[in-house]
Order: structure tokens, then sequence, then C-alpha cells
């Protein structure tokens, strides 16, 4: 009887690891946290799994499969640290590629740091990302510490110094709204006509435009998250604020809502992007005319080109691994894939400016992508329009001082 | 920042005019309160709601924003009388205020408050929708000293003004409000003198939903419209019914209107970025000095 018990027991112990074992083998296992509670954030969601899915169709990676799965943190810090907990230590991913916002990629960082599995972040420009010195995280889209610098140098040889500020509480809103004072005072000496931080869902300025109206102001930097940012557009023009009184968005002027919402109030909106719509290169008139017809939109801003380079980065790199891809080789695959996403080099897709990375664990490395695009809203509504006002690369260290 | 005279005069302008919407709020709050021994935690999402009907009346249908308004108002009534009548009735017949069917009517209202934003979600989505209301034949009114109020906020004050004025007309001159008003007196002796009791609490309903309905169409253009903006809005109201003292229709429209001057002048004299503290520390100091109420009926009981 004893020796039953002990040879079904054995044989149990045997078939679970042998079922786990053929469970992780052969596939590159790959985690997607992001905001998709937006039909834009569904959409580029889903543009990023029809990717991967067309690389798998062509044979996938050195004849292994990607398997993805995508999370929606809904742009909140609390989900995304635990869908990247599910992500890392259930489904035992080798790479994790997120979050698309700042307030939730920042904590994450501290998580795949700690388990050790490369971040791949789609769209989050809070410089302290890179800064936290993690090995492990790589970001594709452009920094705010670039940002601030190229929309700081436009306002003030262009518009004037007399700047009313205001600024949405989320980490993306705060660091844009940061160092773009930063730069206004470093490169103008000018300090801040009026500061008003709100929360990150506010829905009443009028208090705001009042009182920046009684200061005639040069400029209005508006840093907040698309609805609440075209909300305070809106509102400044119901105040009483003239055209003439130039509207700065932060990066996130970039995505649909903004124009969608604001209407004719974003009509001369400028700001800095990793991506124009208006790029008259022809991989990036391929690209809008791609997300057009499968996706319906109209022009598709930085969040769909960076998600897009994100998975053609993540090809290059695990193209150069030689992965054993079992539970045993996992933390040697996740190590390897970290090195050779540090391996890309010059990467040039549709961002602004070509993408490298490199191994220490520093934002000169890590951010992967130095050239902002200056972009004007020339039309609002569905149907808006924008033009390019200059593409700016700069310094590796520019922000760092 | 510098006193100025017409800055103080534009801050209780504005204030004015975002007062009364809260004050439209709590007056179906009240209502309710008043008649039902009930506090309707989910009329919030009866003022998004209202807002989308709005919404797609004018944006999708194309029907002028008057239109859109009154057209909001009627099926946000419609939709208030439904959950009346399918969710509440149990428990608002088994009575309200401190009773075991009082308490299952609180969470039952934020119960209904979360499935009606999770149905907006599915109808409508998460983003915010623009609110597009041509409201070129309305004059900016022009004050004194450059004081410039838009369009939208001279609608949003002449209707609620309006609004106050017709449900005031329909309570003390009409039959039916003469109804209602001994329901929220007496359930028992309105039905012994022959009142239809649960048709006039299926009108308090819809009138409460369709004053909901009302401020989010006004509001719809100013702030855009989406699924989770009920939740602040209650929480406003709520604190404009207790200022105002809860229970109380002129109450509720003067604690609306303190609470809109009081965090305007709050966000522009002490620190915009803490706009929404204001109107819970103006509720703070007046349940501190008068717990009923600036209106409110001291010795109320409720059973």
């Amino acid at each position: 009887m004893n020796i039953m018990k002990s040879t079904f027991a054995s044989l149990l112990v045997g078939g679970v690891a042998l079922a786990s074992t053929a469970a992780f083998a052969g596939d590159i296992r790959v985690g997607i946290t992001m905001r998709m509670v937006s039909e834009n954030g569904q959409k580029y969601g889903q543009m990023m799994m029809d990717e991967i899915k067309a690389i798998n169709d062509s044979g996938g990676i050195n004849g292994n499969m990607i398997k993805a799965t995508l999370m929606n943190d809904e742009c909140k810090s609390d989900k995304g640290v635990a869908n990247a907990n599910k992500l890392i230590f259930q489904e035992k991913v080798h790479m994790l590629i997120g979050s698309t916002c700042s307030s939730v990629s920042l904590p994450i960082v501290d998580v795949t740091a700690k388990a050790g599995v490369a971040q791949l972040i789609p769209h989050s420009t809070n410089a302290k990302i890179t800064q936290k010195g993690s090995e492990w995280v790589f970001r594709v889209p452009v920094s705010g510490r670039y940002y601030g610098g190229v929309n700081a140098k436009y306002v003030g040889d262009n518009i004037g110094k007399k700047i009313a500020y205001i600024c949405a509480a989320d980490a993306a809103s705060v660091n844009d709204c940061a160092a773009m004072q930063g730069q206004i005072k470093k490169q103008f000496g000018a300090e801040p006509a009026y500061i008003a931080n709100v929360q990150e869902k506010e829905v009443d300025f009028r208090s705001h435009m009042q009182k920046i109206k009684s200061m005639n102001v040069d400029g209005i930097m508006v840093a907040a998250l698309a609805e609440t940012m075209a909300r305070a557009l809106m509102q400044s023009y119901e105040a009483g604020i003239g055209a003439d009184v130039r509207r700065i968005g932060s990066s996130s002027a970039s995505n649909a809502p903004v124009p969608r919402i604001a209407g004719d109030a974003v009509k001369g909106v400028f700001f800095t992007a990793a991506y124009a719509a208006a790029d008259q290169r022809p991989i990036a008139k391929l690209f809008n005319a791609m997300v057009k017809e499968k996706y319906g939109i109209h022009a598709p801003d930085h969040d769909f080109s960076q998600a897009y380079d994100l998975v053609r980065i993540m090809e290059q790199a695990l193209k150069s691994t030689d992965l054993g891809l079992d539970s045993a080789s996992l933390k040697a695959d996740r190590t390897a894939i970290r090195d050779a996403i540090a391996g890309v080099k010059n990467y040039e897709g549709l961002a602004s400016g070509p993408i490298s990375f490199c191994a220490a664990p520093t934002p000169q490395c890590r951010d992967g992508n130095r050239t902002a695009v200056l972009i004007g809203y020339t039309k609002g509504g569905e149907n808006f329009e924008t033009e390019v006002l200059a593409r700016v690369t700069m310094p590796i260290e520019f922000g760092l001082e | 920042m510098d006193f100025d005279y017409n800055s103080l005069m534009a801050f209780i302008i504005f204030g004015v005019t975002i007062g009364v919407v809260y004050g439209i709020v709590a007056l179906g709050i009240s209502l309710i309160y008043s008649g039902l021994d009930i506090v309707h935690f989910a009329h919030g999402e009866m003022y998004m709601f209202g807002a989308f009907f709005g919404l797609v009346l004018a944006n999708n249908v194309g029907l002028p924003y008057p239109v859109a308004l009154i057209g909001a108002m009627i099926l946000t009534a419609i939709l208030g009388m439904f959950v009346e009548r399918v969710f509440y009735r149990r428990l608002t017949s088994a009575g309200g205020g401190y009773t075991v069917a009082g308490m299952g009517m609180i969470i039952c209202g934020f119960g209904m408050s979360v499935a009606l934003v999770n149905v907006a979600y599915f109808i409508w989505g998460a983003e915010a929708e623009p609110f597009r209301a041509n409201l070129d034949y309305i004059p900016r009114l022009q004050f004194a000293g450059d004081i410039e109020v838009p369009e939208s906020y001279v609608l949003t004050a002449v209707i609620s003004v309006v609004l106050m004025a017709a449900l005031h007309y329909f309570l003390r001159h009409t039959k039916m409000g003469l109804a209602v008003r001994a329901v929220a007196h007496n359930k028992d002796i309105a039905y012994l003198m022959g009142i239809n009791v649960p048709l006039m609490i299926s009108l308090i309903f819809g009138l409460s939903c369709a004053l909901a309905a009302a401020a989010g169409v006004l509001i719809g253009p100013m702030q855009s419209v989406q699924v989770e903006m009920g939740y602040l809005m209650l929480m406003k109201a709520f604190a404009a019914a207790v200022v105002g003292g809860f229970g109380s229709l002129p109450g509720a429209i003067l604690g609306g209107i303190m609470v809109g001057i009081f965090e305007n002048l709050g966000a522009a004299y002490i620190s915009p970025s803490h706009k929404d503290i204001y109107a819970f520390l103006l509720l703070i100091l007046v349940l501190m000095f008068r717990p009923s109420g600036l209106f409110g009926i001291e010795a109320k009981v409720k059973a």
C-alpha cells in the first residue's frame, strides 16, 4: 500500500513538474500593461497585439513564438503594480512592456528592478523614471527633460517670458511643468507669472483663468492629461483670454481627445512630442494610412507611433538573443533580453529621432530618443490638423545638470 | 494676489453661476428627502445621465440646445421614475429615515450609483465627450470694471432661476403640487385624503431627476461630459443641501449659491489648487454653529 502511495505521489509531482515545464517551454512571454480606458488606448493596445501576431505569423523570433499578455492598468499606479507583479511572478514573463502613464511606470520600475525583468516603456515622459538607476528600464519615448528644454527655447524666443502655468497632479504633467519652469528660468531668467497646481481630473478652471486674464501674460502652459487639458483650453477662451495669449500644451496635447474635445480652442496650441502625424516621411505616411484603415484613427499620435516602434525594437533585440526558454533558463533569458535591448543602436522608425540604448543604468543610456518635434494645431475637432514647427535634437546630458 | 474690486466681483459672479447649478441638484436631493425621508446617493448619476441625454440629443440628433435640455429632462425624469418604481419602491414603501428600510435605501442608492456608472461606461465609454452648444444668440453680460460673463454662464444662471421659479409655482400654486406637499408632510394622512401616494412619489423622483438633468446639460458645454462627472457634483450638492438645511427647498438654492461663492473666493484668495475643499469647510462651519443648516427645521424627527 505504502509503495503504491509513494509511486502515485511521485507520478503526481513528476506530472505537475512536466506539465509546468511544457507550459513554459518554447514561447517568449511578454507582459504588457498600459492605459486602455479610452478608445485611443484600446486601439493602440490592439495594434501592439496585432504587430506581435504579425511577427508570429511570419515565423516568430528565431523560430519561437511571442506569447503576449495585455493588461489594462487604467493609468492607476496600484493597478499597474498589481499587473506587473502578476505578469512577472505568475505569468513568468521574459520582459515587461509598460506603462503609458508616468505615474504607473514609475512604481513599476521598482518591481522590475527587484525581479530582474527588462521593462520597455512605450510612453511615459517623467524624467525620474530613468533616474532611479535601474539596470532593467528602457524608455522609448522622449524624456520630459528634453521636452522642457525645447518648449522653453521656443517660448522664450518667439512668445515671451511672462508665462502662467496650470499643472495637473499626474506625474507626467508635474514633470513637464517643472521642466518648463526650470528651463525658462535657466535660459531667460524669468520666474513663472502664475502657477496653479490642480487635480488630475479638474473640471473647473474659471478662477484660474480670471486671475490669469488680469495678469496680461504672454502665454499659458497647460500641463495635464488630455481631457483635463481640453477643458482648460476651452475655459481659457470662455474667460475672455484672447488668441494673442499663446497656449502651450504638455506632451499629452498630442493625444486625439485634446483637439476632439477642445474644438476651436485647440487652434494655435503647440507642444512637443515624439511623432507628428503631419510628418512627410514615407514611413510616416504609410503608418498614418495603416492606422486609419485598420483602426479608424484620423491621425495617430505619438502613443501609437511609440507603441509601434517599441514592437520593432523588441523584435530587433529578441532576434539577437539566444534564449533557452524553459523554466530553468528564465533568469538567464531575462538578463539576455535586457542586454540585447541595451545593444539597440540608432533604431530609426517613426520616432522623431533615432533611438539608442546602452548598458549603464543612467538616463544618458536609457532615455532612448533625444529628438523632440514641436507641433502646432492648425484646426480642431474630429478632423484636426497639425503642422511641424521645429525638430530639435538635444544634447545627451541636457536636463541632468 | 493683490486685492482688486473688479476681480472680487468677477469671482462672486462666477461663484453664483456655478452655485445655482449646485443649487438645482441640491434642490432635487432635498425634494426627495423631504418627500421620502431618504438620501438619494445615486443622484450624481442622474445628473451624469441627464448630461449624456442632452449631448446625444444636441450633438447626435441635432436638436437645438434648449430643446435638447427639455428632452434630457424628460428622459431623465422617466429614468428616475423607472428606477424608483422598479428598484426603490419596496424600500420606500416600508419607510425611510432611521428605519431598517431607510438604511437599506441608502445602501441601495450606493449600489444604484455604481450600477448606473457602469451602464453609462457600457453605452458611452470612458472618454470625455465635447458638448457643442451653439449659444451665439445669447449675449455676453458686460459689467462695470471690464467684467465679462460668457454666454454659457448667463444661460446657466437664467435657466436655473426659471427652473426654480417653475418648481416653486408647481408646488405652491397647483393641485398636484399640493398633493406632493401633502405626501411630503405625511404619507398616511395623504392616503386617507385620497391622494395617489405612489404616483406622487414617482413624480417627486421624476422631478428631482429632471432638475439634475438640467444641471448636467447646463454644465456640459463648459466642462464636457463624462461618466465620472456625477461624484463631485453629488458631493457639492450635498454640501449645498446641508448648508441650506436638508429638506428645505429655498435652503438648497441658497446653500448652492453660498458653496459656489465660497469655493470661488477660496480658490482666488487662498489657494486655487484646493478648490474642492472650501465647499466642505463651509459645510463643517455651518454644522458646527447651526447643525440643522441655515433653513433647516431644528426638531424635525424622521421616522
